[in-house]
């Protein structure tokens, strides 16, 4: 029993581990990769990445899963960089007045991928997905196909202005990701996606409307979308269609390889915080020793497979589908 | 299953052709040239890629999976074969479906062994063909040698009065699927897995290795239909394929076959794919713009999920 407990200690570090052992390993085949430069470059691409997967592990805490972060952040990105040149351009005057603007509608487009799969009773992965669809066409008919551009010093400042050599984005983000952290831990909601996704009958046993419940961790997950596709501007001071690219496999894969169980119940943000730097560590140090980008999605993908094969519990499941 | 039927079940299996008729008077009586035959087939041959790859995904919902890498898959497809031509002529077919056919496998292997959901683990093979999609063709567009592809190709752009050889094409390739549909002992136990998969094992069949083999097809089929696409464009890139995955779910899904598998099949997919290109053609003499579309195939694909979906076979609903 002990050693089980041992195994079950130790698999919780893995993912620790394995981000310690990539950082030692890309040094050691090239020594630029440990410096200050290269990890606030780390920290600049994994800053949207970390908020937009902070905000899928809830969904996936409670056993759903959501795919729609593409177009979400798409239409926020857009919505947030057009309310804020009409309102004056600048977050000193009453642009500010768009960055909750962008949070209530990542909201409210998280509430619509809630109801849609709580109230007509579809599965998540499929009612995500086609939402997520709806939402890269809303931000091409909004944009028209272009780029709006945004140059505010005071808004860029999040990407310019660095402490200690970081830039004041992953500071930011790093406040979210206390606020998130407290949300999981210290609040009844965020205890009550542990218990839904742990074990559905029991939590709908105990009285628990578990169908509100999921519609608030899909209004949560939409409200950390947009704060992703704020970091996004910020850190390209353009917002697009494209701003939403390649966040899904990005985030469900920095989810996943931190930990969190995609069956739900198991993990959390700090997972998550782990998971993201493994990604963005891997892109990163690919380029540092001389490898092409483009074999980032392939090694994502085995590293999505590995790591569900690794984290799922195979005697209980009969089959998947 | 019980004897009565409510009206609505029985309402439901027609569901879909009746959809099609109405859509195609809808779309004649705003423009009754809609209706020219030689309109019709142009259009049919439009989208005979879609098709391919709509009926490959048709296997693996009918199973009660997803298939998420098609598209993918498709890119890679166009890569390999544009760049496998001038060496290898016609083989370059054969080996964009080998290609196909082992990447579905993998998904298949992955979901059905390693027990990780199929739509992680098709997306996951997904990002896999995009690499190698990337890195075959260095990221740049690449185009086909006019006479190679006549030479290797030829056969598939042509026409015979007045009928394109690539609609000849797509036609026998659902009939080849509806025969393993119907008439294999495959496709008969697809049916019997998405209707009732404990059922299955317990009858001592080893459903995992029909569960490979229907991933398998359906990745063959996404490489089939980005062979056709490459040919028809004459040329290959790893993003070709793009915006093909929504429109291949949506003509499974409003042809009948329902998320959770185990009705449907082949031909009600060939209607739901010709419901697709009707609406996608009739977007233009409705003067919709093409961004619209992605929007309104995203409703249509919720519409037709939360409609055919079998919910006595989910009791959570994740």
């Amino acid at each position: 029993m002990n050693r089980f407990l041992a195994m079950d200690a130790l698999r919780k570090w893995v993912p620790l581990l394995v981000l310690v052992g990539l950082c030692l390993f890309f040094t050691v085949v090239n020594p630029n990769f440990l410096s200050l430069r290269n990890f606030a470059r780390i920290a600049i691409s994994a800053t949207p990445a970390l908020m937009v997967a902070v905000g899928v592990t809830f969904v996936i805490l409670m056993g759903s899963i959501d795919l729609s972060m593409e177009g979400t952040v798409a239409v926020c990105a857009v919505l947030f960089a057009l309310a804020l040149n009409a309102l004056g351009g600048s977050i000193a005057g009453w642009g500010w007045v768009a960055i909750p603007g962008a949070l209530l509608v990542g909201a409210a487009l998280g509430a619509v991928n809630g109801m849609v799969h709580v109230m007509l009773r579809i599965p998540s992965f499929m009612a995500s997905l086609s939402l997520g669809f709806v939402g890269i066409g809303l931000s091409l008919l909004i944009t028209g196909g272009n780029r709006i551009l945004i140059d505010d010093p005071l808004f860029r400042s999040l990407l310019t202005v660095r402490v200690w050599g970081f830039p004041l984005m992953a500071y930011a983000a790093l406040g979210c990701l206390l606020v998130a952290w407290f949300i999981q831990d210290h609040t009844t909601m965020g205890r009550n996606f542990y218990a839904v996704g742990g074990a559905e009958d029991l939590a709908r046993a105990s009285g628990l409307d578990v169908g509100r419940l999921r519609i608030i961790g899909f209004v949560l997950a939409g409200v950390f979308y947009a704060l992703g596709a704020i970091f996004a501007v910020a850190r390209l001071g353009i917002a697009e269609t494209e701003t939403g690219r390649n966040f899904m496999f990005m985030s469900i894969t920095s989810v996943v390889v931190g930990g969190t169980a995609l069956r739900g119940g198991a993990g959390g943000v700090w997972n998550t915080l782990v998971g993201v730097l493994i990604v963005n560590v891997i892109g990163n140090g690919m380029v540092v020793i001389g490898l092409a980008d483009y074999f980032q999605d392939g090694v994502l993908g085995l590293l999505v497979i590995a790591a569900v094969y690794l984290s799922t519990n195979r005697q209980s499941l009969s089959f998947v589908k | 299953m019980s004897g009565d039927l409510t009206l609505t079940e029985r309402m439901r299996r027609h569901f879909p052709w009746i959809t099609l008729v109405s859509v195609l008077l809808v779309v004649g009586m705003k423009d009754i040239n809609f209706l020219a035959p030689e309109n019709l087939v142009n259009l049919a041959s439009d989208f005979v890629p879609l098709l391919i790859m709509a009926v490959g995904m048709t296997f693996v919902i009918y199973i009660g999976g997803i298939d998420l890498s098609s598209q993918s898959i498709a890119n890679m497809a166009t890569v390999l074969a544009t760049i496998s031509l001038p060496a290898l002529g016609v083989g370059a077919g054969l080996l964009v479906i080998v290609a196909g056919l082992v990447a579905g496998a993998v998904s298949g292997v992955v979901t059905t062994r390693l027990k990780v959901p199929s739509f992680i683990s098709t997306l996951a093979v997904g990002g896999i063909a995009l690499s190698v999609g990337q890195y075959a063709s260095g990221q740049q567009a690449l185009h086909m040698d006019m006479a190679q592809r006549l030479h290797a190709f030829g056969w598939l752009v042509g026409q015979t009065a007045g009928i394109p050889h690539a609609l000849v094409l797509a036609l026998l390739i659902v009939a080849a699927a509806w025969f393993i549909q119907v008439r294999m002992v495959p496709g008969r136990t697809f049916k019997a897995i998405g209707a009732a998969e404990p059922a299955v094992i317990a009858s001592g069949i080893r459903a995992e290795r029909y569960r490979v083999l229907a991933f398998a097809l359906s990745g063959m089929f996404a490489a089939l239909a980005g062979l056709v696409f490459s040919v028809r464009l004459s040329g290959g890139s790893p993003t070709l394929a793009e915006g093909f995955l929504l429109p291949a779910i949506v003509a499974v899904l409003v042809g009948g076959t329902p998320l959770t598998g185990g009705v449907g099949g082949v031909l009600n997919t060939l209607i739901g794919t010709m419901i697709v290109a009707v609406v996608r053609a009739s977007m233009i003499y409705f003067s919709i713009p093409a961004t619209g579309q992605q929007i309104f195939f995203g409703v249509v694909l919720i519409i037709a999920i939360a409609t055919t979906i079998d919910r006595s076979k989910m009791r959570i609903v994740k």
